[in-house]
């Protein structure tokens, strides 16, 4: 399944340090190894996302955005190709990065889908849900 | 989306029964604006989302809420689309086959019953999806591995009644079904298997009962709602062995398939070996006009040069060992010789010991992952995909066969090949990506009418599909037409002697009750 490796290692080397992976904790160890010199860059391991049934605008990002969203996901890699294309830096491409989202738009965007990214009904994220994902991602307000 | 009523229910008889279901799982829980309708769409459609509407949606959280939905929906003739958490991609979402039927969510109903790390095997209500039950097992340090399909984020239960398929030594995901608790057209509960017992021990543990099972007729079925069920885990390997080859030319397929099928009947090989040509590696690496700027199916030169850039086979096969590392070393001696016979380059060969990294991107790992969803992105636009996926014997004569036949039907659509075989035993899944931009009015029904081509062309020489989508599940039934399609008659007199209202999914997989039998169309809806 090389294939479905490619496209994430053409951009992810960037994506943001600082944003410390919380990797899985044993029955599959997930921490990457670094890449042979002048090799590709590691594939970011998986992402826990927080635990269902937890609180707060960014354990409910976590938790019920982050299959698509967190480092490595479907989402990021494919906004992180949008950024720089746009020229703006790839970790940009991690939403929970960006400081140009307003939360209008993040539920709009949730709610009516965009591009490859197909809506969420209230059973995936109930609206209460939503306003504190929204309020978490939308710092540009 | 504006609101599609059932057929035969006036508006009036609709907005009883919805209050009738708000009294049964309370009112957040029944759906029924135009934005809830929009969400109750496929967002892969091949054309407007208006074909298959929903009018509304209901979500219960328990199987007693199960029960009384089910009861109301009899009393109120409404039809209910039961869906388990509604990511089936590419074979029509959420949305339901019957204009106008209500969607019965069941993504509330997420609990993990039981992991049995002793016998492998978990207990699990269908709005568990694949990432949650593979993080409840990273948390209890549980040695149990996932059987993943290439998008995961939908349903496990979902998944295996649908009849998915993974690339572990557990992928037939129906196969690992063990034991259902179900609610029946009428609203009753039944279990399936040991379960017809009161606290059988065995429930999710013996794969029959005494007398006939009805676990499979649950399965891409409208005879019953699924609320619980066991499915069978594999235990945790202690090492990995990949051995990875890339194949040289197209018509070299025949010759896999004749080495892997074999061995895997055997039972050297146990896992499901997926075999995917050379565009599902590209189709991640950027946008279709970085590599070919026309609306035409890219050209076999193009393609040429393409494989020659990037330095790829026409297809690649990764052969995936796993438990103890003696036994992986000495299969993966047996897989290397009977490859040699017919290619000089060895494998690639990649260990992975307990404790090492896990690439979270490789569906024979185990690990869920939605990145295969990026090819979305290939076409540009509002991308989508369908999978024409037939099923055919794991030999060379019949996939070398099926092979040219689609290969033909899609040039002849002009339209770029794109698929996998892959060998899960005595035979073949072969899936045809077919993909589009879903604003591109010209596009969707050159896609439309090769699906139509590609069903009859296959039935004709033979095989059938194993899935497909909602559009598409009216001809794909006429298909299994042995003495005047015995099997869709024998359905039908079963469907409606336990759902005589014919409530429960009318038309999934072209079975439909005779309430709504007028509906049924023979071509695409």
């Amino acid at each position: 399944m090389k294939h479905l490796v490619l496209l994430p290692l053409l951009f992810l080397a960037a994506c943001n340090a600082a944003e410390e992976p919380k990797t899985a904790p044993s029955a599959q160890k997930t921490a990457a190894k670094g890449p042979p010199a002048g090799g590709p860059p590691p594939i970011p391991p998986y992402q826990m996302r927080a635990e269902a049934g937890a609180s707060g605008g960014e354990a409910l990002f976590s938790n019920k955005c982050g299959a698509c969203h967190l480092a490595g996901g479907m989402g990021t890699n494919l906004l992180t190709k949008q950024m720089l294309a746009a020229k703006r830096p790839p970790q940009d491409g991690m939403l929970a990065n960006r400081t140009d989202l307003t939360a209008d738009y993040v539920k709009t965007v949730v709610r009516n889908g965009k591009m490859a990214m197909p809506r969420l009904t209230k059973v995936d994220v109930t609206d209460t849900q939503l306003d504190a994902i929204a309020d978490y991602l939308g710092k540009g307000k | 989306m504006k609101i599609t009523l059932p057929p035969r229910v006036s508006p009036v008889q609709f907005d009883t029964a919805l209050k009738a279901f708000e009294g049964a799982v309370g009112k957040e829980w029944v759906m029924a604006t135009d934005l809830d309708r929009d969400a109750y769409s496929d967002i892969y459609a091949p054309g407007p989302e208006s074909e298959w509407p929903a009018s509304a949606a209901v979500s219960p959280a328990s199987v007693e809420e199960v029960q009384a939905v089910v009861r109301l929906a009899n009393e109120h003739k409404t039809p209910l689309w039961p869906v388990s958490r509604g990511k089936n991609l590419g074979y029509g979402a959420n949305a339901p086959r019957l204009p106008g039927s209500i969607v019965l969510d069941l993504g509330r109903m997420t609990k993990i019953h039981e992991l049995n790390t002793e016998l492998g095997y978990c207990v699990i209500e269908p709005g568990v999806g694949y990432f949650d039950l593979y993080e409840k097992i990273q948390r209890e340090k549980a040695p149990l591995w996932l059987s993943v399909p290439g998008n995961a984020w939908g349903s496990v239960l979902g998944n295996a009644l649908d009849h998915g398929m993974g690339y572990t030594p557990y992928g037939q995901h129906a196969k690992n079904l063990c034991g259902m608790e179900v609610v029946l057209p009428d609203g009753d509960l039944m279990r399936t298997g040991m379960g017809a017992m009161e606290d059988n021990h065995s429930f999710h543990l013996f794969p029959l009962s005494f007398g006939p099972d009805w676990t499979q007729m649950f399965t891409q079925s409208n005879m019953g709602v699924v609320t619980k069920a066991g499915l069978w885990l594999q235990p945790a390997p202690e090492t990995s062995l990949a051995l990875t080859y890339d194949i040289p030319n197209e018509e070299d397929i025949g010759w896999v398939i004749d080495t892997v099928t074999p061995l895997k009947i055997a039972g050297v090989i146990e896992q499901n070996v997926f075999i995917p040509s050379w565009l599902g590696k590209i189709v991640l690496m950027g946008q279709r006009k970085d590599f070919w700027d026309k609306e035409s199916a890219i050209p076999e030169w193009r393609v040429q040069e393409l494989l020659k850039q990037h330095k790829l086979g026409y297809w690649q096969v990764q052969v995936r060992l796993y438990g103890d590392e003696g036994l992986n070393k000495a299969r993966a001696e047996v897989i290397k010789k009977a490859f040699k016979k017919h290619i000089d380059t060895p494998p690639i060969e990649t260990w992975w010991r307990q404790g090492d990294a896990v690439n979270q991107y490789d569906p024979t790992m185990g690990v869920p992952s939605a990145v295969a969803l990026q090819m979305g992105d290939w076409v540009g636009g509002r991308g989508a995909h369908m999978g024409f996926s037939p099923v055919v014997p794991a030999t060379s004569k019949h996939v070398l066969g099926q092979l040219k036949r689609s290969r033909k039907i899609i040039a002849d659509h002009d339209v770029d090949f794109y698929a996998s075989f892959t060998v899960g035993g005595r035979f073949a899944t072969n899936i045809n990506m077919l993909m589009y931009d879903r604003d591109n009015a010209a596009q969707v029904t050159n896609i439309r009418k090769m699906f139509d081509a590609l069903i009859k062309g296959t039935a004709e020489a033979g095989y059938g599909e194993y899935r497909t989508h909602l559009g598409w599940m009216d001809p794909v039934n006429a298909t299994y037409n042995f003495n005047n399609g015995a099997q869709r008659r024998l359905n039908e007199r079963v469907k409606d002697a336990i759902d005589p209202n014919g409530i429960l999914a009318p038309g999934k997989q072209g079975v439909w009750p005779k309430a709504y039998r007028d509906q049924a169309k023979g071509g695409a809806a």
